[in-house]
Order: C-alpha cells, then structure tokens, then sequence
C-alpha cells in the first residue's frame, strides 16, 4: 500500500484520484474526532466537509515538515474549534450546548442509564483545550509528542491539558450521578 | 495520603503510557497496595472507554468523496464565472482604450496649434516693431489675436 506523499505527489501533478485515495484514509478519523467534540452527526459531516475541502486547497502549500496526518488534524482541530466558536456566537453562553437538539434532557439520559450518553455529556462541560487533546488521545491514540505537534503545544501543555480534562470530566460525571 | 496525591498526578501519564520506567515502578508498587487510587485509576479507564467507543463513527467508503466531487467541481464553476468576468471588465477596458488616447492626441494638436500661433502674433509685433510695413491682412490678425 502507498504512503500519504504518494498520493500527495499524485494530486499536485493534477490527479484528484490522489485526493480522494486520501478523504477514503482518513474520513473515519476525521470524523471520529470532530463527532467526539461536535456530537451531532449532520453538523459532524458538514464539518469533515470543510476539513477536507481546506485540505484540497492548501495541499499545495503543504511542506511536508510534519506528517500529513498531523497537519490534518490539527485542520480538523481548528475547523472544529471555529464552529463551535460560531455556534456559541449564534446560540451565547456554554461554548457547547449540553445536549443534542433531538436528543432527550439529561435527567432523562441519566435515568436511561448509558454511559456513553454521560460521558458525551460531560465532555460537553470540558473547555475546548482540555477536551481536544484528550480526544486526540482517547479517539485517535495518539501519543503526547504527535498531540503537541498537532496542537502547537509542548508536550509538558499536552500532559497537563489531559491531566485536566480528565479530572473535570470526572467531577462533572460525579455531578451527573449526584 | 501524601504518597497517594502523588501517584494520583501520576495516573494519567501512566494509562497513557507517557511515564518513565522508575515512575511506572513506582506506581505500580502503589496501586498493589492502595485501593483507592486503584477505584482511581479505573475511573480513568472507564472515561477512556467511553470516550472511544461513543467516538466512533464509520463512513461508506466513497461517502465524502461524492459529495467532496460535487463540491470542488461547484467551486471551480464559480471560479470560472469569476474569471470570465474578470475576463469581460478587460474586454471593456480595451474597447475604451481609443477614447482616452484620442483625447490626449487631440490635446497635443491644441497645444501645439496655439503654440504656434502666439509664435506668428509675436513674429508681427517684432515686424512693426522692425518698421516693417504693416498690410490689412496684419493689422486684422493683431486686432484680432490669431
């Protein structure tokens, strides 16, 4: 199988096969990252949308000092980061809304039971910084140095932000359960 | 307790496996006998479990490729209407080209017509000035200045 730069090397000599060989690699990652910040499947899509389309028009400014991989997330990071900067704009207050709009209310969510449906919620309540590396490190398992690069952070940030994040979804589960 | 704050600030380096081998050591030696910093660690695991199985999310393989296909392609139509407009304000530029350049033409034809004439006037003062003899047809250009 062929690396990111073959397909990389195929687009910029004007084959759009070479992206798309690249949207097929990657979608689900993608996807798994900005659903695990976004959590609403429509807007989740539109966002991966963007992701890729930035992708086809910066490739050719892409140099390559970083793994395509990275340079990718951190596109999905941002993008991620500037609709739900636009949804706070749109809707005010918590920079993401507690719940789905077509989702039952936390009480209910609660009284279901699912722990998935908690955990989502509550990585609601973790400001953005926090809840984009540990979600990089949960959903995607990349290492602290691969988060750091993808962030523009040093690792010493990356360990503290996960540290962070992980004791204030904690506490906000301990709160969900009270 | 003291030792526990300690493991604790350690824990999330440690399920992540960012942690030196003498940390990593002195962690587990902890976790064997520290019950609650074991329920800790397990709380961890629980969120990262979570986190990963709710993050889940598997696209038909060429599901954003054809919509990706259609959106490039809509793009580079409304590029194209850009360029031909773009392409349409030059054409009118050029067609407008004559209309300045004839009025600069004619603007140095004027300059050098009244140029010229002021040379001739003053050539007929220096003429009667000489004591030259003076025609009708002189004394009218004086009178009237051409």
């Amino acid at each position: 199988m062929n690396d990111d730069n073959f397909y990389i090397e195929q687009f910029l000599s004007g084959k759009d096969e070479g992206f798309e060989e690249l949207v097929r690699r990657y979608q689900d990652r993608v996807m798994n990252i900005v659903y695990s910040l976004v959590r609403r499947d429509m807007e989740s899509e539109d966002i991966a949308q963007e992701v890729f389309l930035k992708v086809y028009r910066g490739l050719k400014h892409f140099r390559r000092q970083s793994r395509f991989s990275t340079w990718l997330y951190r596109i999905a990071v941002n993008t991620t980061y500037d609709f739900l900067r636009r949804r706070k704009g749109i809707l005010g207050g918590d920079p993401l809304p507690d719940i789905c709009a077509d989702s039952p209310g936390p009480r209910d969510e609660l009284l279901a039971g699912e722990k998935e449906k908690m955990v989502r919620l509550a990585l609601s309540k973790v400001p953005f910084k926090f809840s984009s590396a540990l979600v990089l490190k949960e959903v995607e398992g990349l290492s602290y140095m691969e988060i750091a690069e993808t962030l523009g952070c040093g690792i010493g940030t990356v360990e503290s932000r996960i540290f962070r994040a992980r004791q204030l979804l904690k506490k906000e589960i301990i709160r969900l359960e009270g | 307790m003291t030792e526990c704050v300690k493991i604790k600030s350690m824990l999330s380096r440690y399920l992540d496996k960012e942690i030196s081998q003498a940390d990593m050591a002195s962690v587990e030696k902890h976790l064997e006998e520290c019950l609650v910093c074991r329920e800790e660690l397990a709380a961890l695991a629980r969120i990262r479990k979570a986190i990963a199985e709710e993050g889940r999310k598997s696209l038909p393989p060429d599901y954003l490729v054809a919509i990706l296909r259609g959106r490039i392609a809509d793009e580079r139509r409304a590029d194209e209407r850009r360029l031909l407009r773009l392409a349409g304000i030059g054409e009118l530029s050029r067609r407008l080209i004559p209309v300045p350049a004839a009025v600069i033409i004619l603007s140095v034809v004027f300059l050098f017509l009244s140029s010229s004439s002021s040379i001739s006037s003053y050539s007929l003062e220096e003429h009667l000035l000489n004591g030259g003899q003076t025609t009708t047809d002189m004394a009218l250009r004086l009178m009237l200045g051409v």
